[in-house]
């Protein structure tokens, strides 16, 4: 048994991959610049001040101190004031704010009369992320003012210094801490689940291409005669090479985020290269299946494209598998990127022992034995290509 | 045979049909491009099963709209009234479940690096002897952060509990004290917020509105190229001259195609833009007249787009390879996940040049906020300017960029 095949069948993988720039491209630009933009895009981290509205019916001096308030909120920023709820309404369905704060008439004269005057904000709920910073901002504001007032005219009264007025305003208080992304910060949150979602349909997409399109030209043969007739070798000199540049190229994508950006990582730097580089070998394991199944040039490439472009919403990168119907959550773990999710979120964000993600890193080992099986298949394609247009 | 362009021109002109001539060579684009859909499957999948099943798929994805029954650990180490009432209220919120208890931290966090819960709830020894002393009770919850609409649910929940058990203990506490009752009977202030466009604040009704924008877009430039690369690979194998292509001068060629995608797209808009809605219950407000009319420029530019960088592709497979990507990139620069308020200007401005970025900031305040065409202007006139700007690139493109001069004679891009 010697190893020229194999050389020479990667020899030939590498001769195709830089015969035309489309691979290259894909396989190192994409996500390199992916990466950067993501990075680059949420530099900011936080939406804050999000542009907002005020609608003060009533101009007085309670009114102006609760306005005065809003603007210095880090939440949002007042941008506009305005006469009445229909010009407000009116300026969030032309996109000018996300909501705004409405003031009731004589506010004032009913909060110092104690007939309960009541205060509403308007968030539009159509963009999220604004949106609930927005409701935040507004709803401490709300409070806050409220509870200013009852905390004076309990001091007021003299029968409770201002702690003991405090606490029986707030009697219990909840501290919630979010662990590890404490500023909630969108960048950490979104590049680690989308950069990864990008190198496996890149790599999905370049497999299946690289590998279908001997079919279509009909060079499969040739291929096949030059790996001295086995399918494997014929398709390891192209997997191979590639596995070892989008490895790298992935490094270097961590690299951007953990080392450059100081993304939160709690666990050692191998753990998450060790999950990239099986990542890479499991989303070929996976193309290599569609290959198989479908060896034929576009309905692979076109398959491979539908789920990876599926897997960035299934593999509930924002919305949790737990709550999906069962019948659709159940695809969720037949997508290499989601193992790649669960051990990031375990080790990079929490940094917790490597031995309760090991069931992640088997899982990703499984997804190239599963491309072997249906190898005899693809041979007979090789041997024999048919191309339909 | 073929006529030069240039002689397209000389023709309009010099005789007097030239116009009409001109119409009927769009016409012949434009019928001849409807066959070229229907006989190519690879473009039916694109047009219309993408079209008919992406919306379906990614509804069905999100249709929970909201994230319930999160199972967190309880770690009481107060055990008191108090804190079991605690605990009992969190548990009957809609979003948060008690998993289980447990003795100390360490155990807590075991139990959730086994992934059986996503939240830890510390009630510390002295929270219900605060309480009975009048005192500001702590508890602390250690929220995991690994999907942050988890985290937004616990902090809506716990908010409302924290609020509801206060109130509780104020009232007993005013009572007791003997305060007059009225000074603080409730907050001097009411509030209340409102939630406009997505009411129930769910996640299908928030993202789906922005998507289907999206897949109309980005399923129409894939078909678009992939035209493009057939016909790319039918003028390789004759020499250069693609014998399906029907002599035409760019602008009749780029026109008679555009109303061939038009026309195939305008039926798929209503089902995407109004029945997909309606058939899954999600915010529905616009008028279909308003939106219809609204989405029109974006396949007017989409086309012009598609047909201005189908010049590039060379082959019909690899169109995807490039286009699917840019769907994800896309997506963000439109400002559905991240607003575009945040971001600096330079990637403003390349989503200012991205036809689905106005097609889904407008299309969502009409379809969810109830918006007019008329409050849409400035999304709307961008569209129709985008469309007028991939007009030239694409006659530009059309007329200069074809690889030899020979070729550009035969435009069948």
């Amino acid at each position: 048994m010697t190893f020229r095949p194999l050389t020479r069948s990667i020899r030939e993988g590498i001769r195709q991959l830089v015969s035309r720039p489309v691979y290259l491209t894909c396989l190192v630009a994409v996500p390199l610049i992916f990466t950067l933009f993501f990075i680059n895009l949420m530099d900011e981290g936080v939406a804050m001040r999000v542009p907002s509205g005020v609608v003060d019916l009533d101009h007085s001096a309670l009114s102006r101190k609760v306005t005065r308030t809003l603007a210095a909120s880090q939440y949002v920023d007042i941008s506009a004031d305005y006469e009445s709820f229909h010009q407000a309404n009116d300026a969030v369905r032309r996109g000018e704010i996300f909501g705004f704060f409405m003031i009731p008439s004589d506010f004032q004269k009913n909060t110092l009369g104690q007939r309960q005057p009541t205060i509403t904000y308007y968030c539009n709920m159509t963009y999220f992320v604004p949106a609930s910073l927005m409701f935040k901002g507004f709803k401490t504001v709300a409070v806050t003012t409220a509870g200013g007032l009852v905390q004076a005219t309990l001091v007021n009264t003299g029968f409770v210094g201002e702690d003991a007025s405090m606490a029986l305003i707030q009697p219990v208080s909840m501290q919630i801490q979010g662990i590890n992304n404490p500023w909630m910060n969108y960048n950490y949150y979104l590049t680690n689940s989308f950069v990864p979602g990008m190198i496996a349909l890149m790599v999905a997409l370049i497999t299946a291409y690289t590998i279908c399109d001997e079919i279509k030209r009909g060079t499969s043969v040739r291929l096949m005669h030059q790996s001295g007739g086995s399918v494997l070798i014929a398709v390891l000199g192209k997997l191979i090479p590639q596995a070892v540049i989008e490895t790298v190229v992935g490094a270097a994508c961590l690299a951007i985020m953990y080392g450059f950006n100081h993304f939160p990582m709690h666990c050692p730097a191998w753990h998450m290269i060790l999950a990239m580089m099986l990542l890479v070998i499991a989303s070929q394991g996976f193309a290599l299946t569609i290959c198989c199944i479908i060896p034929n040039l576009r309905f692979s490439v076109s398959l491979c494209a539908l789920t990876g472009i599926l897997a960035f919403s299934i593999a509930a990168f924002s919305f949790p598998v737990s709550d999906m119907y069962p019948e659709i959550g159940i695809f969720s773990y037949i997508l290499p990127v989601r193992y790649y999710f669960l051990i990031y979120a375990d080790q990079a964000l929490n940094g917790i022992p490597l031995y309760y993600s090991r069931f992640y890193y088997i899982a990703l080992l499984i997804f190239p034995l599963t491309g072997l099986i249906g190898l005899p298949r693809l041979k007979k394609r090789m041997l024999k290509p048919v191309y339909v247009p | 045979m073929f006529p030069d362009p240039q002689n397209i021109n000389d023709m309009k002109s010099s005789s007097s049909n030239g116009i009409s001539s001109w119409f009927t060579t769009l016409f012949k684009v434009w019928r001849r491009e409807y066959s070229m859909v229907f006989s190519d499957i690879g473009v039916m999948l694109f047009f219309f099963f993408l079209t008919l099943m992406y919306p379906v798929i990614y509804t069905l994805i999100y249709n929970p709209e909201t994230v319930t029954d999160i199972p967190i650990v309880v770690v009481d180490q107060s055990r008191s009234e108090h804190s079991r009432e605690l605990t009992r209220m969190i548990d009957a919120t809609s979003s948060i479940e008690v998993y289980d208890y447990a003795p100390t931290l360490d155990e807590a966090r075991r139990i959730q690096n086994e992934h059986k819960a996503y939240g830890i709830l510390v009630i510390p020894s002295d929270f219900g002897k605060k309480i009975g002393r009048g005192e500001q009770a702590t508890a602390t919850f250690y929220a995991e952060m690994s999907l942050l609409l988890r985290y937004r649910a616990f902090v809506s929940s716990l908010t409302d509990v924290q609020l509801a058990m206060g109130a509780k203990i104020t009232q007993e506490d005013i009572a007791t004290i003997g305060l007059p009752g009225q000074s603080v009977s409730g907050t001097p202030i009411n509030s209340e917020a409102v939630m406009l466009g997505d009411p129930t604040q769910g996640f299908a009704s928030f993202i789906i509105p922005g998507i289907v924008v999206l897949i109309l877009q980005q399923s129409m430039l894939l078909g678009v190229t992939m035209l493009a690369g057939g016909s790319s690979e039918r003028r390789r194998r004759n020499g250069g001259i693609d014998p399906k292509a029907v002599p035409a001068g760019p602008m009749a060629t780029i026109f008679g195609k555009t109303f061939c995608y038009v026309s195939l797209y305008l039926p798929i808009c209503i089902y995407v833009l109004d029945i997909v809605p309606t058939i899954f219950h999600l915010p529905h407000m616009g008028q279909l007249s308003d939106y219809m009319l609204f989405i029109l420029p974006l396949l007017f530019a989409t086309s012009f787009l598609g047909l201005a960088i189908s010049v590039l592709v060379t082959e019909r497979e690899s169109s995807m390879l490039v286009i699917v990507f840019t769907s994800v990139v896309f997506l963000f620069l439109s400002g559905l996940t991240w607003p575009r308020y945040a971001m600096n200007g330079f990637w403003t401005l390349v989503g200012d040049c991205i036809p689905a970025t106005w097609g889904i900031e407008g299309f969502i305040r009409i379809n969810s906020n109830g918006s007019t065409l008329a409050q849409e202007t400035h999304p709307y006139t961008m569209l129709w300017l985008l469309a007028a700007i991939y007009l030239i690139c694409a006659y530009l493109a059309c007329r200069y960029l074809y690889p030899s001069r020979r070729r550009a004679l035969r435009p069948g891009i």
